[in-house]
């Protein structure tokens, strides 16, 4: 479960960018954050990946609680979420498999284990045929898929979607956006920030809408007004 | 329990020093001439210390008594040096003794000392005194400069002294390289990860997501810093071989008066000395280039 009880984010040059944000969202659910620039949507994804500290208040994910959790901490907390990004953020000398391998590598999973993993995380992505592409081989909603396989790749429980179909076509989006509900019916948190108002309408699942640094609606089966 | 692979953190650390090939290259040079400079600079102070040891040994007075002191009053001198301070050992020479050993020194001139039946006359006895505390040496020659009967008294006080300013103000300059080069080697070596760092940011800030730990990030960064300071060091090693062979085969010939110590003799230490400040510098280079890194 993830709480955010009055969070409050000041950042040094005096922007206030979440003001008492109360949230609580359970495991396996969907969430859409949504907002317009500005209105703390990002700010929120820091704390929640702990790039930032929060100000006052508390967040706790899991077993987690990140105002007191201690730096040495963060990595294995890390291991708990997925993370996709707008603009994939992929290893361009890599091929799709290594991409996916690298995060496991990077918290010391065996060779044996990646080497099982890795294409069962890309038959679920449905890029079991591009194992060997490199990234610029394929197309956006493919390289964003990629990035998913990756997020997937050391099992988290919740994942964590930065506006992930910003970068690519509507076609892609609604591939991307399958992907992530399959994801979520697999049991995993699903969190997308985004400020696509068709896809928040289409797809009719909690939506938290932010604005100015505050929760202004929470709704389930919500649309993005 | 998980496990890194080694040969992951190697092959990485290899990929970032061939990526900033140039960099790489000026911090195995730069680091390589201040320890050719610095290890020079050991290798002449230790050469002085072993010669100024030697001119230790050499740490005696000689004491020449006058031409006419009958056997009686040498006695008596030598029992009144032996009492004093800081004497370690006398060593009587007599007249005869001196004469045998000056006959032998300008051999093939036998017959200018054989014509002159007074020659044995010319010499005195004498006492060599080695002395323990080099510190002390100016009292001891004054004192035995006190003593009746004592006609002179020569010591190489003045050589020591001399050879021991050279010494310290070597020792002074040393320090001074050393500071300074080890602050430009830690200059160029912190530039070349921090290049490292900044064509691997990509990579560092998804490691991160993914949760790698700090030490996973900044291992292959270390190793970089270390096979640098391990190359540097390997190759300054054998140019300082070189030098000090070129400077030895030198000295042999035209300073024969200067002992040198063998290269093989000191070998062992100035490699691992050279291996431990290359590696160190190589750590400390890294380290500091990666502070931020090491934060979550």
């Amino acid at each position: 479960m993830i709480e955010f009880k009055n969070v409050k984010k000041l950042y040094p040059n005096g922007t206030h960018a979440l003001n008492g944000i109360n949230l609580k969202i359970e495991d396996g659910e969907f969430v859409f954050v949504v907002g317009h620039s500005g209105a703390g949507k990002s700010t929120m994804m820091k704390l929640l990946l702990r790039e930032e500290k929060l100000t006052s208040g508390r967040l706790k994910v899991g077993d987690y609680d990140l105002a007191k959790m201690s730096s040495f901490r963060v990595p294995y907390y890390r291991r708990e979420l997925g993370v996709v990004f707008q603009d994939f953020r992929l290893f361009h000398d890599k091929t799709v498999y290594e991409n996916v391998a690298f995060a496991m590598r990077a918290v010391g999973t065996p060779n044996k284990m990646i080497r099982r993993r890795v294409p069962a995380i890309l038959n679920t992505v449905n890029l079991a045929d591009k194992q060997k592409c490199f990234p610029k081989e394929l197309s956006g909603g493919e390289q964003q898929r990629v990035a998913l396989a990756r997020a997937l790749a050391n099992n988290p429980k919740i994942i964590l979607a930065d506006e992930p179909t910003g970068n690519i076509d509507p076609q892609m989006s609604l591939e991307i956006m399958n992907l992530l509900v399959k994801i979520n019916k697999l049991g995993k948190t699903v969190i997308v920030v985004t400020h696509e108002q068709s896809l928040v309408d289409y797809y009719k699942q909690r939506v938290v809408v932010l604005k100015d640094g505050v929760i202004t609606e929470d709704r389930v089966g919500g649309m993005f007004e | 329990m998980r496990r890194y692979s080694p040969s992951y953190f190697v092959s990485q650390a290899f990929k970032g020093i061939f990526r900033n090939g140039v960099m790489s290259f000026a911090s195995v040079a730069v680091l390589m001439s201040c320890l050719v400079v610095l290890g020079g600079f050991a290798l002449l102070v230790h050469n002085i210390n072993v010669n100024l040891e030697q001119f230790g040994l050499l740490n005696e007075i000689e004491v020449f008594v006058e031409y006419n002191a009958t056997e009686e009053e040498i006695l008596a001198i030598e029992e009144k040096i032996r009492s004093l301070d800081n004497v370690a050992n006398v060593v009587r020479t007599t007249r005869e003794e001196a004469f045998a050993e000056a006959k032998e020194e300008f051999d093939g001139m036998e017959q200018m000392f054989e014509n002159d039946p007074e020659a044995v006359n010319r010499f005195s006895d004498s006492f060599t005194v080695t002395y323990a505390d080099n510190d002390k040496v100016v009292t001891l020659a004054y004192l035995l400069n006190q003593i009746d009967g004592v006609r002179k008294v020569n010591n190489r006080m003045d050589l020591a002294t001399t050879i021991s300013s050279f010494k310290q103000g070597v020792l002074l300059i040393f320090t001074w390289f050393l500071l300074i080069l080890l602050v430009v080697t830690l200059f160029v070596i912190i530039n070349t990860i921090k290049l490292s760092v900044f064509s691997r940011r990509h990579e560092i800030s998804i490691m991160r997501y993914v949760g790698a730990t700090g030490w996973f990030i900044t291992m292959p960064f270390i190793l970089e810093g270390i096979i640098i300071g391990l190359f540097a060091s390997t190759a300054a090693y054998f140019i300082e071989r070189y030098f000090y062979f070129y400077v030895e085969k030198m000295v042999m010939s035209d300073l024969q008066m200067i002992t040198m110590v063998p290269f093989e003799a000191v070998q062992m230490p100035l490699l691992y000395g050279f291996l431990g400040v290359g590696v160190l510098a190589g750590i400390v280079g890294s380290s500091i280039s990666l502070g931020k890194y090491l934060k979550a």
